[in-house]
């Protein structure tokens, strides 16, 4: 009889908890205009990526009657060499690049807050050697790697190529937790924490681990752009196989198929993936600005 | 002066290393493909009535290894070639050796990106200045987010709008090659103007993409300069603001030593993609033309260029920041 009462009241605390972070959390993104847009925009973009596959189902349409046509009412943004819809492929490409994007931000995050954490906790001869590591992943021409690679191997399901793109781009990540570790653990609290004898395991994930996600966080959402930049840039230079219709794969028929660079008849077939692109990048660039604030109180107070 | 030649030999040492890293890297790639290269080359030879002695031969010459060698071997074969400068022959340039390749590609990526890195570095400094004066004004605040912005758009959007603005929709610039092919290559004018109006684009596109590394790191540091007790002092002395501006930019430009080596990288990274919008035939193009054409020797040859460059400009950044910054040295 009491074990309901006792569940009732353990799960009548969390919920108010989160419900003042959340109020919070909608103060801080409502308070300047270009917040809200930027959360639009990468509402927009998931919500494409999710619903997009169910949105258009079955196979690209293809009409050799209107090849390269311009915007109309039937083709919103007009159409590409085989007279396909280009906002069907706009729409349906965006779960692999999305996809691919997050699943490689969050392997790097778990790589580099791993490799962070322990280098800047332990110190001495495990920080020499991860840090060694990290400076090589740092300057290792990341591009051209991933294009070496690729006669090898084709990596092109999205688990693989967001294996390969999370592998050359943790390095940031890591030193960005290192640095945070290495102030953090000065601090009273971890003092405290050592002195009563804590499990250094303890420490890393109860104490120092909920201290550093936010960074982690804002790396994450940065990381995602230059994830979508490469994986984009590997299909547009036509180096891995083209297993579906995605935003590179676009790119790439535009510009050396297409011809889109002599003639402005591509326009909207070349334009379409640049602008989702860019947009994408706003979206991320204002929203971050609302983290920042989020997390960094000093900040919330000035303005 | 002991510490930074200390430093220096560490950067040294590591860059030895990761070129090395790369080097063994290569070689096991091209080991591990598929119906090794080298081993097809021999084939065909053999099937062209080449005496296998002969065609053996012929295939060292290429990859600087035979695959009839154990493993080690062909290592330090294709090892000691390397340290002598030898990184084979070209299959796709037909019997052309390779360092000769990459020698002729070299200065079209060394020209524009150095070009785009000063003017990135003269654009991206001063805004960062101004952003960080102004940064409470909208236009401050708008000069930030230019920033944040393009230091965050892949560098293949940037090349493929301003190639598609400027050569297709508007037709003010010329696009692909370094010249106009009609043309005599020599020191004459109508040259020299031809291979600048063709650089342009290239150039702008590498200066936008380090632009905003630069106007960040500056509005930062001259953010946190602002807040110096000399600062204050100058002001209350009555130093007139131009002058003061002098004190603030001068340590201010310090930190960004760390961006140079940075956008160094970023820029020869980003070569592949840009010089292949651009069709400009540098070191990335070269990369990537190696690969279409399976032409392995070249292949290695060009990522290994591109890494040495990348270790050469972390340097070079170490060595700047140690001679301008005298609190280092010690």
């Amino acid at each position: 009889m009491t074990a309901p009462t006792l569940g009732a009241a353990t799960a009548a605390v969390p919920p108010r908890r989160r419900s003042t972070s959340w109020t919070a959390a909608r103060r801080v993104v409502l308070r300047k205009p270009g917040r809200v847009i930027g959360l639009g925009i990468l509402v927009f973009f998931a919500l494409m990526a999710i619903l997009g596959p169910y949105l258009y189902p079955g196979q690209l349409a293809v009409d050799p009657e209107s090849i390269y046509a311009p915007p109309s009412g039937a083709h919103w943004l007009g159409t590409d060499f085989a007279g396909s819809d280009v906002l069907q492929e706009i729409v349906v490409g965006a779960r692999y690049v999305l996809l691919t994007a997050s699943l490689s931000a969050l392997f790097t995050a778990v790589v580099g807050t791993g490799v962070g954490l322990v280098a800047g906790y332990h110190r001495g001869l495990a920080d020499s050697v991860l840090m060694r590591a990290t400076d090589f992943i740092l300057t290792i021409p990341a591009f051209p790697l991933l294009i070496v690679l690729s006669t090898v191997w084709s990596f092109a399901n999205p688990l693989e190529m967001s294996l390969v793109l999370g592998l050359t781009g943790w390095g940031g990540v890591a030193r960005a937790v290192r640095s945070q570790t290495l102030s953090l653990r000065e601090r009273g609290f971890l003092e405290a924490a050592r002195g009563l004898g804590l499990p250094t395991r303890h420490i890393i994930v109860k104490e120092l681990l909920p201290n550093i996600a936010p960074y982690v966080a804002m790396q994450l959402l940065l990381s995602v752009i230059g994830f979508i930049g490469a994986e984009v840039g590997l299909f547009f230079l036509g180096v891995v196989p083209f297993s579906s219709s995605n935003w590179g794969v676009m790119l790439n028929q535009a510009v050396f198929a297409g011809g889109a660079m002599n003639s402005p008849e591509a326009l909207g077939y070349l334009l379409a993936p640049l602008v989702c692109i860019l947009l994408l990048t706003l979206g991320v660039v204002l929203f971050l600005d609302a983290v920042d604030e989020l997390f960094n109180p000093r900040l919330r107070e000035r303005s | 002066m002991k510490g930074l030649t200390r430093r220096l030999l560490v950067r040294l040492g590591t860059g030895l290393v990761m070129v090395w890293v790369v080097a063994t890297f290569t070689f096991f790639l091209v080991h591990a493909l598929p119906g090794n290269p080298g081993d097809a080359q021999y084939e065909q030879y053999l099937t062209q009535g080449m005496a296998p002695e002969t065609a053996r031969a012929k295939v060292a010459v290429i990859y600087g290894f035979t695959s009839h060698e154990p493993l080690l071997q062909q290592y330090t074969s294709y090892m000691w070639q390397l340290l002598q400068g030898n990184l084979g022959v070209s299959i796709s340039y037909t019997g052309e050796p390779v360092v000769q390749v990459i020698r002729a590609a070299l200065p079209w990526t060394l020209f524009p990106v150095l070009t785009g890195l000063v003017v990135s570095f003269l654009v991206g400094v001063t805004a960062g200045v101004v952003a960080a004066v102004r940064r409470s004004s909208r236009w401050g605040g708008l000069l930030s987010l230019s920033g944040s912005l393009v230091a965050g758009v892949p560098s293949f959007v940037l090349a493929l709008l301003l190639a598609f603005l400027f050569h297709t929709l508007w037709q003010i610039l010329p696009f692909g090659d370094t010249s106009d092919v009609t043309l005599e290559p020599g020191f004459n004018g109508p040259y020299i103007a031809s291979v600048i109006s063709h650089a342009v684009l290239p150039v702008a596109t590498y200066a936008l993409l380090s632009y905003g590394g630069w106007l960040l790191a500056m509005k930062s540091s001259v953010v946190s300069v602002l807040g110096d007790d000399f600062i204050l002092a100058s002001e209350l002395r009555g130093i007139t603001p131009l002058t003061r501006m002098r004190y603030i930019a001068r340590n201010a430009i310090l930190p960004l030593f760390t961006v140079l080596a940075l956008s160094l990288g970023f820029m020869f990274g980003g070569s592949v993609l840009i010089e292949d919008i651009f069709d400009y035939p540098g070191l990335g193009n070269l990369l990537l033309k190696s690969i279409g054409a399976r032409d392995y020797p070249l292949m290695g040859g060009a990522f290994l260029l591109i890494t040495v460059a990348i270790v050469l400009a972390n340097i070079l950044a170490e060595l700047l920041y140690s001679v301008i910054d005298p609190r280092v040295r010690r």
